[in-house]
């Protein structure tokens, strides 16, 4: 049912509604398995959780429940850029989403974030459904055409990819029958420096423990945290480089048949290389570079003055020359 | 013959190698570990309320000793923190108690502006949050409010009068009730979050003994503020958790996520607050230069108290100039690098000894 969509939107996506659907759906899966009595299917672990034993029986869980709600941000142009998400109530006996608290929620939100709208639903699985296209129908009075978020929360650990798609509704022709079916759009991932700040961080922590470990070397020395993040960062731009190497040599040898459309892109990204080259960018950034050098030297004036300060000071206390005994005294 | 997969295992298996990381191999332990991790978001009513009525904070003052933060309510937190640019901005923070603990599942944000000059800011927003949580418990969330947050944007983490007596209040009567303070503008500044969370001694208590408190540089004008109050509260340790299928999320993120990292340019946003800094610390030099002066002059039967006074004041300016320029210095490493990295190469050069980025060029352009 999803092939790919032609609409020429842009989507991008904010790590927060990940992490708000994300927790949405532990929350809603952890009160319907409460954790407290021996009911759950935990084996031994080492952790010292109050609650988790030895298990007497194990129960099987209830089947992941699928959880819905809204996703609100701004669209500017073909750019459509999703900021933050929350929760709503799904009724199943109409198999559709509680409309009054929809608006109750939406005008709450409006207060605080004004310039945020509706821009479509989320919901967890691990595929769209045709009961989707119903509750998608619903919301399309809100927004001509909402997006689709679909999250799959189960955890798979050879996935290399987010298991995070976004669907749009088109009209196709099918059978003779204009219907609208779910579509796949690609999208970015957008963020603001203190978004990435704070994801930097909590990603980094181990579930288990509070994190004080991993965290606290990050405290003490702010430059190896720095310089660490920026090293995983260009490891995966070389890593990405290399396949692409590796992908052309094959090319190359005659193993792989030619894909010019591909052979055009890497030649388009080759040419943009070297990013900036005006003279107005090597002023400005020899300015910056100027700027800090200066900001370092007046920092190191400050440290040896004070230096010198506490030098004097303790001169004048060994050896004080207002003292009755006059000239120089051993400090006492 | 694909690397791909093998450097980020290997990237992987160092990480956790450094700290001390028990891997869970099989899908069954693995599945308990997830169980143990993801225990925390239950929600256990019966305990809660049996919880408020024993009230064992009542006697002891410095009860509550740690914070929970969930990694979404932080994200929320500072997120709206950002958001406000240079206004302080406050929301309210929901979660539950566990022992000694308090946790902190979720936030929202409040539509209040300028929280620092009014106490009863929060009388405003009663019909928002009333509103909000109603909503909230019918959508599944049924944790009830535990504390509130606001923002300093650009001067520290630290409660000032305003708060304090805000806090005071709460105290009295919405136990368990905790205050967060969070700069949105150091937390860019300097690359990690900045966030504290506090709460008020009762009126007239006198704290045992006198907690140390990490070091923070506060600018001239409120400086006084933090002074006069700084005693009436202490702050709490902070420590974050997140579910598993969050945990799982972050790390293909980060498949994405990279780009950002190294596309981000700290010293291009911050610039006017590092000039406001520059600024702060120069009038704090001219004031200790003038207590100086005084002290050479005034004798020097000047008590010791008062010489020691300006040294660590010259000190402190001495590290608060090394923190900035620290922060100056990182973010010209990452512009360096980016440089590096995608100006100092050349169309149709001969391959020189660089990373890798010509490698692939004689490929394309034959």
């Amino acid at each position: 049912m999803a092939s790919s969509s032609s609409s020429g939107l842009t989507f991008k996506l904010h790590p927060l509604v990940m992490v708000n659907i994300s927790d949405h759906y532990t929350r809603v899966k952890s009160q319907m398995n409460p954790p407290v009595t021996s009911t759950s299917c935990s084996n031994t672990n080492g952790n010292g959780n109050g609650e988790g034993g030895d298990s007497a029986a194990v129960k099987a869980p209830a089947p992941p429940p699928r959880v819905y709600g809204c996703v609100i941000g701004v669209q500017r142009g073909r750019t459509v850029e999703i900021f933050n998400s929350f929760e709503l109530l799904y009724d199943s006996a109409t198999d559709s989403l509680d409309r009054a608290f929809l608006l109750k929620k939406q005008e709450l939100y409006k207060k605080v974030f004004p310039n945020f709208y509706v821009l479509g639903w989320y919901s967890t699985g691990s595929d769209a459904e045709e009961s989707d296209m119903h509750i998608h129908k619903a919301l399309m009075d809100i927004n001509e055409s909402p997006v689709y978020v679909l999250l799959n929360p189960a955890i798979n650990h050879a996935q290399k990819d987010l298991p995070v798609t976004i669907y749009e509704s088109e009209m196709h022709v099918i059978d003779g029958i204009p219907q609208l079916i779910f579509v796949n759009s690609s999208y970015t991932i957008e963020t603001v420096e203190a978004e990435r700040i704070s994801v930097d961080h909590v990603a980094h922590l181990k579930p288990s423990d509070g994190g004080s470990a991993a965290t606290q070397c990050k405290f003490l020395c702010p430059l190896a945290a720095h310089l660490t993040s920026i090293h995983s960062a260009i490891k995966m731009l070389n890593s990405r480089i290399r396949v692409l190497h590796h992908y052309l040599v094959a090319m190359q040898k005659g193993e792989i048949p030619y894909e010019n459309s591909l052979l055009r892109q890497v030649s388009s990204l080759l040419r943009r290389l070297p990013a900036i080259e005006s003279e107005k960018f090597q002023d400005d950034f020899l300015m910056e570079y100027s700027d800090t050098l200066l900001i370092t030297y007046l920092a190191m004036f400050t440290n040896c003055s004070s230096t010198m300060n506490e030098l004097v000071e303790k001169f004048n206390t060994a050896y004080d020359r207002h003292s009755r005994r006059g000239g120089r005294t051993a400090f006492i | 013959m694909d690397p791909y997969p093998s450097s980020s295992q290997i990237a992987q298996k160092t990480w956790e190698l450094e700290n001390d990381i028990v891997s869970v191999d099989t899908p069954a332990t693995s599945s308990s570990a997830d169980a143990a991790s993801d225990a925390i978001f239950y929600y256990d009513d019966v305990a809660q309320a049996k919880f408020q009525q024993e009230k064992p904070w009542a006697n002891d003052p410095h009860y509550f000793r740690r914070v929970k933060i969930s990694a979404l309510a932080l994200l929320k937190m500072v997120v709206h923190a950002r958001s406000g640019g240079t206004i302080e901005v406050m929301g309210l923070m929901q979660g539950k108690t566990d022992g000694d603990a308090i946790i902190v599942m979720d936030a929202f944000a409040l539509p209040v502006e300028g929280t620092e000059t009014r106490v009863n800011a929060q009388a405003d927003a009663y019909e928002y949050m009333v509103d909000y949580s109603q909503t909230n418990k019918q959508a599944g969330r049924l944790e009830n409010v535990v504390g509130w947050y606001h923002s300093h944007p650009g001067y520290g983490c630290w409660l000032s009068g305003i708060d304090v007596s805000t806090q005071m209040l709460n105290q009295q009567f919405q136990e368990p009730f905790l205050a967060v303070v969070i700069d949105p503008t150091r937390t860019v500044s300097a690359g990690k979050v900045e966030i504290g969370a506090f709460r008020t001694y009762p009126e007239g208590y006198k704290p045992p003994d006198d907690p140390v408190s990490e070091y923070q540089t506060i600018p001239l004008n409120k400086i006084e503020d933090f002074g006069v109050h700084c005693k009436q509260y202490y702050s709490l340790d902070i420590t974050y958790f997140k579910s598993s299928l969050d945990s799982h999320l972050l790390d293909l993120l980060w498949n994405k996520y990279w780009v950002n990292t190294l596309s981000s340019s700290p010293l291009l946003g911050n610039g006017d607050y590092v000039a406001g800094q520059i600024s702060d610390l120069a009038e704090k030099l001219e004031q200790a230069e003038n207590q100086l002066a005084h002290s050479r002059f005034g004798s020097l039967i000047a008590p010791p108290q008062r010489k020691k006074e300006e040294e660590s004041q010259l000190a402190k300016i001495t590290r608060d100039s090394a923190k900035i320029t620290v922060e100056q210095v990182h973010g010209l490493m990452s512009q360096v690098i980016k440089d590096i990295l995608f100006n100092s190469v050349r169309q149709s050069s001969r391959s020189r000894a660089e990373p890798s980025e010509p490698e692939p060029e004689p490929m394309v352009e034959s």
